[in-house]
């Protein structure tokens, strides 16, 4: 209940006082900071420095990084918990207010956590300053209902209710010193709250806390992620921690120790996850195991929770030592580092974190296995596919069947098969967060803390979004389609929340993860390090004395980690293309990166790739043949058409599928681009299909060849071109039907001659007529221009109509009167548009002055044209674009 | 081959490397080039050859002398060079080549005068050569033949070294001429323009002082050029420079002149003389000609179809095509020259009618339609002065000039 109970005192302490949460919180210790300390964490322009004390102990030897550190370690819980909240979250309510008290804190933090601080501090502000609309929960509550199952925040949280109060001691002490210190939050009173949050962040409880996030970060860094030595450092780090700055809380921190570690592991391992990928990295060797072990623990009964706590670390020593042994900080070839950042960044939430750094772990000690672990030429190792939370939990321990399963993988037998699209939620966790009321409702209360702030008086509300968010659990745990839909759902949300939100740093960030491109979503951790890295720059700045300070501490930690995993993270790609540029392409085993399809939709919509394909959501070759027969069938418009093609031939190219279906495929979307005049698209699938051909592979090799002719004739206008594709007709392709039309075509367009062009245009077998249409109007108005020209004194524009192409019909057939009628009309019409007089005779036929015309013709612009020059972009066909 | 000892093959290479050496501190241009000229497949190149088979050290000579280790850079990849050339390994030899090459090239930016132009020119031709050579066994062996891309870009970069305001100036077009060949034979005409410009805008050029066969050839690429943008008075301009200052004695240069230029010369309405065609065995061109010359269009459609795949590798096609108008032209006057023996008053106005019958005559099976248009495209090009009386279907011409000659003018397009 300390969980729920902190939060709603939290919550309530905008409105009050303190005073709840003291009782809640009565653990909170004498210990308390001198007032100094607090204005300090009050006022966090100064702890810009802090955010490197986070990765440094010594930090927390100065006062003010000390506080900050604290305040880190809470956000760092609250990440823990929220984090994948704080992703979803939209930030639309990023108030001044935040800045004052939270913008600072960003900066400071920012070293450790700076993306998360931030949206915590966005999180937070809203709620209190604004009480922003419901909306905004609720979004975050379904982010978060994604994100929440994570088993190992579960277990994390869930650990903490459940266990004695003298573990949460430390935790909770803050809150109560806040509460404690009245004086202290008149002045803080916008974000009295955040002030008490972060007091307890500063409390001596905390050191504790911060001495685990210390190891953690010291083990990322050094990449190793050895939780007993997280241990260790806690303790040495505590003592170190508590002496300098609070020797009071030194006192109490050792007791929380104890029983902290086990959940401070968990936690911080979380904690880290969302803040640096890089680190994060480290972590995966470590974490997995954790999850797993929360994942069984959770299936036990609850009370196994309050056990598991100081079981787990014993538990998982024996592992991470092996793991560490592997991953000795020297003996790690950096382009791993850079990989595993890689791997990292792609993902969006702890879960998918967490069940990546499982994967990771994996990979990395099948490579250590097979020796290849620093032969393996990692910048260009593809990343696996994201895997599924599921199978990491199931299967982490089974590589062989993952191999067994997935034969492709031949490398890492551990990459799995799920995609980044898959929903995280896990069945396992969900499961037993369901059925386990209490769990979860804790977990609302932690979700909806924000929330809770609102409403602080609407307990009930609170309530319902408990039970909301236990049926939104329930739904989690069942494996549905439909979850995969509602997670793409809730993901397409976020981005567009986002562009809802009009503060500077959320455009900064839409645009750098935009332009970060192949790996990022909007909230990708890589992305957040990004903005981490960004306020690092002022903390570079700022935190100069401090770092002096620090110094003998940094060099393991923060220097040379922070300094490297920033480079590296902004070198990633770089770095990877430049030592691919020396891996040979044929070196690459394009085999082993080849996806297969697993997909059963025969639906799907295009969307371009920005990471490796996921075979969950690549149809294979029997489904595209399905697809590729619906579309054929299908009724819709061309758009549509072009993006199911589009998604089509992406499918087909990501399994390197190229047969008859392939061609098929290509020569449908050829076909129903020159339909719709969509010549680029078309151009696409002719130079597909021209090496698709030349690789033997059968199909309307004449069809296209004379089409080709066409669009070179007709649209490149090179003579070049169109020579050296003349030459390369075969003798065959010269007798084909299709192909004499275009070359027919082409005499006719190079000597003018209208009449045979428009006899062709009519006799035009296949789409050739879609091709010359593009053409007929430049044509006709160089027809018409010769016409006024060359004869005199005029033309009847019957004959023009009729040689031009206006009718369709023999004007001497006598049943088409009606329809020479129209295409008189027609031609009229042209003619009075490009300039030309006419002029009627005795019997009223509408003849051409040809004497008078000569002067006035003029090409007209074209009507359709529209202002970004794509016709094909018509609004209306865009918003008809169907949903999906 | 013979056996050759090692005190023989030691004495090969010392050959060389001495011969080198004072070639260079001598500046004896003859002698230098001759060094790197592999393709002339000299005994002394290739005897060095085996020697530096045969003595695997050579390299440990060339580092051990002070005076050879100064030019190590070009030395070393030139005997790796020589000796993948001799064992066939063409794509080796181009690569070590090209090593050796830019080494000299740096070498050869620091000499102040251009007595080594000689020699660049040696090697730029060696390398063109034998990129071509390895592209062709690159492709034989599946793989994608790039040297001669990579030789392009190389050349470029010689370019840049010559183009500049001393001494050394006049062998940039000798570069620019190599780039064509390569451009030309890579299909990537396009990459023309950029030579050209500097050449012929750049103020440290003077056309003329460049030597002359570099002119004529550069000439002759640049005409080329025009002819596939169907600028004809300049192809004709450029041809016929070529053409004039070409070395008469060297026919097979005539002759591609000519087969670029007559085709450019018909299109402005002037006709070869059959024994120039004859002369050059350019027979292809014959018919087209007496085409021409009687207003036969069924003779024209035959040779074009008869020589269609010459006509098209060489790019003169379209050209070609082209001239169907001029015999048209040449069809109508016949026609108007008949009527006006028969009645000179009345020979300004040709009837459709005849006009169609004419083509039937020569199998051109054309109607109505089809012949007014034609008619009026001629009309419209001026090809032939009038205008069309639709109503009647007559063609009325002009009582003055109804055929007016293109005299070097192309045709109105």
């Amino acid at each position: 209940m300390g969980y729920s109970g902190y939060y709603n005192n939290y919550q309530q302490q905008p409105n009050h006082a303190y005073s709840q949460p003291v009782g809640a919180y009565q653990n909170t210790g004498a210990p308390y900071q001198p007032l100094s300390s607090f204005q300090n964490t009050g006022s966090y322009a100064g702890s810009a420095s802090y955010s490197s004390t986070y990765y440094n102990p010594a930090d927390y030897q100065t006062p003010g990084g000390y506080q900050n550190s604290g305040y880190g370690n809470q956000t760092t819980m609250w990440n823990n918990g929220n984090y994948s909240n704080y992703s979803s979250h939209p930030y639309t309510n990023y108030t001044p207010d935040s800045t004052g008290a939270y913008s600072s804190g960003t900066s400071t933090t920012s070293m450790q956590y700076p993306q998360q601080y931030k949206q915590w501090a966005d999180y937070y502000n809203p709620t209190e300053v604004s009480c922003a609309p419901g909306t905004e929960n609720i979004s975050v509550a379904s982010s978060s209902t994604i994100s929440c199952p994570i088993p190992a925040v579960t277990s994390g949280y869930v650990t903490p209710n459940s266990q004695p109060p003298q573990s949460y001691a430390p935790y909770w002490r803050p809150e109560s010193n806040s509460s404690s210190i009245p004086s202290l939050q008149p002045g803080a009173v916008t974000y009295g709250a955040h002030d008490g949050y972060w007091k307890h962040g500063a409390q001596s409880s905390q050191i504790h806390q911060n001495n685990t996030i210390q190891p953690n970060y010291q083990n990322p860094l050094d990449l190793k992620s050895s939780y007993d030595k997280f241990q260790d450092q806690q303790k040495t780090v505590s003592s170190q921690g508590t002496d300098l700055q609070f020797p009071s809380p030194q006192q109490v921190a050792p007791a929380p120790i104890q029983t902290a570690p086990s959940l401070d592991t968990r936690r911080v391992g979380k904690l880290q996850i969302p803040t640096n990928p890089r680190i994060a990295s480290n972590l995966t060797l470590g974490l997995p195991k954790t999850e797993k072990d929360s994942s069984t623990n959770s299936a036990a009964p609850k009370p196994a929770y309050i056990s598991v706590s100081l079981p787990k670390p014993t538990e998982k020593v024996p592992s991470n030592d092996a793991v560490n042994s592997i991953l000795k900080p020297g003996m790690f070839p950096k382009s791993l580092r850079a990989y595993v950042e890689r791997a990292l960044a792609r993902c969006k939430d702890d879960k998918q974190m967490a069940v990546c750094q499982a994967v990771m772990k994996e990979v990395i000690t099948n490579a250590t296995a097979d020796g290849t672990l620093y032969t393996r030429n990692w910048e260009i190792e593809p990343l696996f596919p994201m895997p599924d939370a599921d199978m990491v939990n199931k299967d982490s321990s089974e590589c062989s069947t993952n191999d067994s399963v997935l034969p492709k993988y031949k490398r890492s037998p551990s990459r799995r098969s799920k995609s980044r699209w898959e929903p995280l939620p896990e069945e396992k966790p969900a499961d037993n967060l369901v059925p386990n009321s209490s769990h979860t409702e804790k977990h609302s209360s932690w979700i909806h803390n924000d929330r809770d702030r609102k409403e602080t008086k609407e307990g009930k509300e609170d309530g319902l979004r408990n039970t909301k968010w236990a049926t939104f659990l329930q739904r989690t745990s069942s494996k549905t389609p439909q979850r995969y839909k509602k997670q793409r759902l809730a993901e397409a949300s976020i981005p567009s929340e986002n562009g809802d939100a009009s503060s500077d740093s959320d455009k900064e960030q839409g645009l750098t993860a935009y332009y970060s491109g192949a790996m990022a979503f909007t909230d990708s951790p890589e992305e957040r390090k990004r903005r981490e890295n960004r306020s690092k720059r002022f903390d570079l700045g700022q935190g100069q004395g401090h770092r002096s300070e620090n110094s003998h501490f940094r060099p393991k930690n923060a220097g040379a980690g922070n300094l490297y995993s920033r480079r590296a993270s902004a070198l990633v790609l770089s770095k990877s293309f430049e030592d691919g540029g020396n891996k040979a392409v044929e070196d690459i085993d394009w085999d082993a990166l080849t996806v297969k399809g697993t997909c059963q939709e025969i639906e799907k919509r295009y969307l371009r790739l920005t990471s490796a394909p996921d075979p969950a959501t690549v149809r294979p070759e029997e489904v595209l043949e399905k697809a590729l027969l619906m579309v054929q069938n299908s009724q819709k418009n061309y758009l549509y058409k072009c993006d199911q093609l589009k998604s089509i031939r992406q499918d087909l190219t990501v399994q390197r599928i190229r047969n008859q279906l392939t061609v098929k495929v290509y020569e449908t979307h050829a076909r129903l681009a020159l339909e719709f005049g969509d010549l680029p698209e078309y151009n696409q699938c002719q130079s597909q299909l021209k090496t698709l051909y030349a690789e033997g592979i059968e199909g309307s090799h004449m069809e296209f060849a004379a089409y080709n002719l066409l669009c070179v004739i007709l649209h490149s206008n090179n003579n070049r071109d169109l020579v050296l594709s003349m030459s390369r007709l075969s003798v065959e392709a010269k007798d084909d039907e299709a192909v004499k039309h275009a070359l027919a075509v082409r005499a006719a367009v190079t000597s003018g001659n209208y009449v045979t062009f428009f006899r062709l245009y009519k006799a035009a077998p296949n789409l050739n007529t879609c091709l010359m249409d593009l053409y007929v109007e430049k044509m006709r108005y160089k027809a018409v221009n010769c016409i006024c020209r060359s004869y005199r004194p005029t033309v009847p524009v019957s004959y023009i109509a009729q040689v031009l192409g206006f009718s369709t019909y023999m004007a001497t057939n006598g049943e088409s009167n009606v329809r020479d009628a129209e295409s008189l009309e027609e031609c009229v019409e042209w003619l009075k548009a490009h300039g030309a007089s006419t002029i009627a005779d005795n019997n009223g036929d509408m003849l051409l002055d040809t004497k008078a015309s000569s002067s006035t013709l003029f090409m007209p612009d074209p009507e359709d044209a529209v202002a970004h020059g794509d016709a094909n972009l018509a609004v209306n066909d865009f918003l008809a674009r169907a949903p999906l | 081959m013979a056996y050759m000892s090692m005190g023989e093959a030691h004495r090969r290479i010392t050959d060389y490397l001495n011969r080198f050496y004072d070639a260079v501190s001598s500046q004896d241009v003859a002698s230098l080039k001759s060094l790197f000229s592999l393709s002339s497949n000299s005994p002394f190149l290739l005897s060095l050859a085996d020697a530096l088979n045969l003595f695997q050290d050579a390299n440990r000579l060339i580092k051990q002398s002070d005076k050879y280790s100064l030019y190590a850079e070009i030395l070393v990849p030139v005997f790796r060079s020589l000796q993948n050339y001799k064992q066939g390994n063409l794509v080796e030899a181009y690569q070590a080549f090209e090593k050796s090459a830019n080494a000299f090239i740096q070498e050869f930016r620091n000499w102040e005068s251009a007595w080594a132009l000689e020699a660049l020119y040696v090697i730029v031709y060696e390398i063109r050569v034998l990129a071509e050579r390895a592209d062709k066994e690159l492709a034989s062996t599946g793989k994608s033949p790039e040297k001669l891309k990579g030789a392009g870009s190389f050349l470029m970069k010689v370019f840049g070294v010559l183009a500049g305001k001393g001494p050394k100036r006049v062998g940039a077009l000798y570069v620019t001429c190599q780039l064509f060949k390569i451009y030309f034979k890579l299909g990537t005409v396009h990459l023309c323009r950029s030579v050209i410009r500097s050449i012929e805008t750049a103020r440290i050029f003077d056309f003329e002082e460049f030597p002359k066969s570099d002119k004529v050839t550069y000439m002759y690429y640049t005409g080329r050029l025009e002819v596939f943008n169907e600028n004809f008075p300049a192809a004709d301009q450029k041809l016929s420079y070529a053409l004039k200052h070409c070395n008469p004695h060297s026919e097979a240069n005539i002759r591609m002149i000519l087969k670029y230029l007559i085709p450019v010369k018909l299109s402005i309405g002037i006709l070869p003389r059959d024994c120039l065609l004859e002369n050059y065995n350019l027979l292809e061109y014959s018919n087209i000609v007496q085409a021409l010359r009687r207003g036969d269009l069924r003779l024209l459609r035959r040779a074009l179809q008869d020589h269609e795949d010459r006509f098209l590798r060489s790019g003169v096609y379209l050209v070609l095509e082209k001239l169907e108008l001029q015999v048209y032209q040449r069809l109508i006057k016949k026609i108007y020259i008949i009527q006006k023996q028969r009645d000179p008053s009345r020979a300004h106005q040709v009837k459709l009618e005849v006009i169609v019958k004419a083509l039937k005559w020569l199998e051109m099976d054309m109607d109505l339609d089809e012949v007014e248009c034609i008619m009026a495209i001629l009309i419209y090009k001026n090809l032939v002065k009038g205008y069309f009386a639709h109503k009647s279907k007559v063609v009325v011409l002009s009582k003055q000039d109804p055929f007016p000659k293109l005299n070097g003018r192309p045709v109105n397009s």
